[in-house]
């Protein structure tokens, strides 16, 4: 058996045939029994490696030839698979505490199934590909049936097919530089172009408008996952890039130009999501800092750039998945989830105000939730080259505190007379109260990732040296 | 391991509460076991001087390349006074409770041995990690329990208010870490960097409700008389921790004589309002902000070792006084040896209060000092809304002023054995005529009516909007919301594809 038969074509054959075959009562445990599976494969059998289980010997080979086109997952991609599917399978069990509609499991395991596609296809450049067929794929999770789809759905789809061609012909024009790196002129076309691919993909500044709108039209569970999902391979497939390209990593005006990318997008985030009244789209705010303090990692001019990019992602999709679980059960009792419905709602649902709030706090970067030690970690780093650019990331976390205390305003302003409540199912209690636990354990002991970061440095062998 | 099993015996004896309220909800020796595991932390906190200096460090963070500094805690002559008072406060809230049975029950007294164990982790913490994370946890417990506490839209905001102010001087405390690194230096207590200081006295300051002058806490009418005084002391012990960690070359700077008058004002607002407070539980808040003051006062004028006296003087002459319910004449009296520990007279608690240099301040220091001393005299005498031990069984008269007379004395001993630098003569004239001015200020508050209890409003609880530096920030904001709104409209509205690739060009042409 190969890895990419097991890690991308199974995935997506399950997801296709609970979308077709499967009874929806069933279909959130299926799909999360089979990620957890997966993960857990991932994480015990090395990849290329034989194993001796009594006398019977095991090895999952690394690669597959499809169409002419290779797809390789290597021994060092084993935790990086391993989180992925750890985290997506947290995401479809938590589906049916969310309320979401059956083909999220199905759909979204497809859509993870090909993002893993996207690491493992050679050449690596085919990622491009593979990621919009993925933001295709999301459009019916997106959009219900017999439904005209809403303006964010159309920008989402927009930017994330327009970065397609712009990476496809960086591709094309990186070959040339590489054959002539004094050459400034197509060195400077080259990155331009690659910058503008990646500035659709991870909905740079001013490209993240479509992030806050599609909170406000669609699904927040669905989107929660989008969020999670597609900047994190794209984070991946851009890391691979500046591993492969030494004058991209070496390049000082490509790094300033990540760091103005990243450093903007968390400021302005920050002051967006001050500002908003509606709780949807402050976390699409939250999600887009986020994605800002990732890019900021990415151009650090330090040896631990993926050491403190993976302590970014594996915390993000905690947190996302509590604060998208959480806003859900309160959207099903406030339909809009502006200011004016939530009004005085911790009272009714503590446990899901309770976790919202938890998780917005840890992307505020507050002690002791999964946040703080990454955000810590980037700071200290930051601060060695540029106190200007610790200020700007500052200040939009502190935009991001004013969001939350904002928000825990409006959830606990209620009448003097009102009781206290537990609207909450014990299947959303357990999954909330799961995720909150989480939070509090990534937060106090970020040693727990280890056995999963200490290997990812290999998995790009030039970065950080 | 000293301090981990000090912390151990009150969090163990939170846990044995917790469960004995759920599955025998009518123990009658619930009690005992609160006392007992608290008076085992007491005398465990003893047992740290036979070995004190010493550390306990958690496993590290990792990767270790990215996580320079560990999770440390060290017992030593600054963090060992504090440790005393914490513990001593708890065992006193716990021996007086018997006399406010009828509205407590396990759970409160779980929360008081919680939160003092919690403020033994933040006032041993050894770096700023640590004591941050401890910041952390002390701020969502308080959160949580204010939640639960208060009623009504107005409490509610209070407390989410005061919840972000405190999780701003977080912020604060991040930021002077930042600024410490970016200098070269790295982030612990005994090598900051000299620009990081000020931050640190405003972090400080900004959990205080000193820098600028505000009331983080919201009303007191909620907050029980036991549980209460735990969270509203033990939470301001653990910012006052740090101003003692502060070295004081790197306090030197322009912004220092600023950052003093802000704290003057502070100590004169609250001591003008504690010495007003119609009941000690009312000019509670007031208390903490004037005391917390003086303490920043202290590190600000150079002398750390004078912010360790204010913080243990908050807690155990503050504890003595909030904790004394019952109205007995000799008990009364003997708070008043708590005039003494405020007094800064030589070998009282606060003698090495004022070992800095206060330059022209030293007028508005006086003042504010005798005002805190005055109300102090003022609220230990008066009975109105005081009990009687007479309903109590004959062991709780004997138990409750026990609890009493235990933060009395350790007011005492702390003065002359304390710390390194305790048992001084300390600025006995300044000292002198601060003890001068606050028996005047006794003397008259019967006289004169403008000294009569009142309530103020020129600064309400918590509140932002009244003073200029709150009305600026509120200006900002709203004008940050106005472009935010533009600019949202642009890029969301029907021609926003084509915004957003114009704002897309111009930055390209920009950055090449």
């Amino acid at each position: 058996m190969s890895a990419p038969l097991i890690w991308i074509l199974i995935p997506f054959v399950v997801g296709f045939s609970i979308l077709f075959f499967l009874h929806q009562r069933f279909a959130p445990l299926i799909a999360g029994a089979v990620s957890a599976i997966l993960a857990l494969i991932a994480l015990i059998f090395p990849i290329d490696t034989a194993l001796l289980l009594g006398s019977i010997s095991i090895k999952i080979s690394a690669s597959i030839q499809f169409f002419g086109r290779s797809f390789a997952l290597n021994t060092a991609d084993g935790p990086l698979i391993a989180i992925i599917y750890g985290l997506a399978a947290m995401w479809f069990f938590g589906t049916e505490a969310s309320g979401t509609a059956n083909r999220f499991v199905s759909l979204g395991l497809m859509i993870v199934a090909l993002l893993t596609a996207s690491i493992a296809v050679e050449p690596f450049l085919f990622a491009a590909l593979l990621l919009d067929m993925a933001a295709m794929l999301a459009i019916p999770l997106l959009v219900p049936i017999y439904q005209k789809p809403g303006r964010g759905v159309i920008r989402f789809l927009t930017y994330q097919t327009l970065a397609m061609p712009f990476i496809l012909f960086s591709g094309w024009m990186l070959a040339g530089v590489e054959a002539s790196p004094g050459d400034v002129g197509s060195t400077l076309q080259a990155g331009t172009i690659l910058g503008l691919g990646f500035a659709f993909l991870l909905g740079v500044f001013p490209l993240y408008n479509w992030i806050p709108m599609l909170m406000e039209e669609a699904s927040p569970y669905v989107t929660g996952f989008l969020l999670w999902a597609l900047p994190t391979f794209t984070i991946i497939f851009a890391l691979g890039f500046l591993d492969r390209y030494t004058w991209l990593r070496t390049s000082p005006q490509i790094s300033n130009a990540i760091q103005f990318a990243g450093v903007f997008m968390v400021a302005s985030g920050g002051l967006f999501a001050s500002q908003q009244k509606h709780i949807g789209r402050i976390m699409g705010y939250a999600a887009i800092v986020e994605t800002g303090l990732l890019i900021l990692a990415m151009g650090l001019k330090s040896t631990e750039v993926v050491n403190i990019t993976f302590l970014l992602l594996i915390p993000r999709g905690l947190e996302l998945a509590v604060w998208a679980l959480a806003l859900s059960i309160i959207k099903r009792k406030a339909y809009s989830l502006r200011f004016s419905e939530i009004q005085g709602m911790a009272r009714s649902y503590p446990v899901a105000v309770a976790a919202l709030i938890l998780a917005h706090l840890s992307m505020t970067g507050f002690p002791l939730l999964a946040g703080f030690p990454s955000r810590l970690a980037l700071w200290q780093e930051l601060a060695r080259q540029s106190l200007a650019t610790s200020f700007w990331v500052f200040v939009g976390l502190l935009g991001l505190l004013i969001a939350v205390a904002r928000t825990l305003a409006v959830f606990v302003m209620a009448d003097e007379k009102k009781a206290w409540e537990w609207n909450e199912s014990w299947v959303q209690t357990t999954m909330l109260g799961l995720g909150v636990i989480g939070l509090f354990i990534l937060g106090m002991f970020p040693q727990t990732l280890q056995p999963f970061i200490s290997k990812l440095p290999t998995l790009f062998e030039h970065l950080g040296q | 391991m000293l301090i981990l099993i000090s912390c151990s015996l009150l969090f163990i004896t939170t846990l044995a509460l917790m469960v004995l309220q759920v599955t025998q909800p009518n123990a009658r020796y619930a009690w005992l076991v609160a006392v007992g595991g608290s008076l085992l932390a007491l005398i465990s906190v003893f047992m740290w001087l036979a070995q004190a200096p010493f550390d306990m460090t958690l496993p590290a963070w990792q990767p270790q390349t990215v996580f320079i500094n560990p999770i440390q805690f060290r017992a030593d002559k600054l963090s060992w006074p504090f440790a005393l008072s914490i513990t001593a406060l708890t065992l006193t809230i716990l021996l007086t409770a018997i006399t406010r049975s009828a509205i407590t029950n396990s759970f409160t007294w779980a929360g008081t041995l919680a939160l003092g164990g919690i403020g033994l982790l933040a006032v041993t913490a050894n770096n700023p990690l640590t004591l941050l994370l401890v910041w952390g946890a002390l701020d969502i417990t308080e959160l949580m329990t204010q939640l639960r506490a208060v009623d009504g839209p107005a409490n509610n905001e209070k407390v989410v208010i005061s919840f972000s102010t405190r999780a701003l001087g977080i912020g604060l405390l991040l930021w002077a870490n930042i600024v410490s690194i970016a200098q070269g230096n790295t982030f612990d207590f005994q090598s900051i960097a000299p620009a990081s200081g000020l931050y640190l006295v405003a972090a400080a300051g900004l959990r205080l409700g000193v820098l600028p002058l505000h009331l983080p806490y919201a009303s007191e009418s909620t907050m029980r008389r036991g549980i209460g005084t735990s969270l509203r002391l033990v939470s301001a012990v653990s910012s006052l921790v740090l101003l003692a960690h502060i070295p004081v070359g790197s306090l030197t700077s322009a912004l220092t004589p600023f950052l003093l008058g802000l704290a003057i004002v502070a100590a004169l607002y609250g001591g003008w309002m504690w010495l007003r407070a119609p009941d000690e539980l009312t000019g509670r808040p007031y208390w903490v902000i004037s005391l917390a003051a003086l303490s920043v006062i202290s590190a600000l004028s150079g002398s750390p070792l004078g912010a360790v006296a204010w913080g243990c003087a908050l807690i155990l002459v503050g504890g003595a006084l909030f904790l004394a319910s019952v109205q007995q004449v000799w008990l009364n009296r003997a708070l008043l040896i708590g005039v003494w520990s405020l007094s800064s007279l030589p070998f009282s608690l606060t003698a090495s209060a004022w070992l800095g240099s206060l330059g022209f301040f030293i007028p508005f220091v006086i003042v504010a000092q005798a005002l805190v001393m005055a109300g102090f005299v003022r609220h230990a005498l008066r009975s109105a809304g005081r009990t009687s031990l007479e309903s109590q069984p004959g062991w709780a008269n004997k138990i409750y002023p026990t609890g009493i007379i235990l933060l009395i004395v350790f007011q005492l001993l702390l003065g002359l054995t304390g710390w390194d630098g305790a048992s001084q003569i300390g600025a006995w004239l300044q000292a002198l005529l601060t003890s001068l001015l606050a028996f005047g200020l006794v003397w008259a508050t019967p006289r004169f009516r403008v000294l009569n209890p009142i309530r103020a409003h020129w600064v309400s609880p918590a509140m932002s909007g009244v003073t200029t530096i709150y009305s600026s920030l509120w200006v900002i904001y709203r004008m940050l919301g106005r472009v935010s709104q533009s600019i949202t409209v642009t890029l969301e509205g029907e021609g926003g594809i084509m915004w957003t690739l114009l704002f897309l060009v111009l930055f390209i042409s920009l950055m090449t």
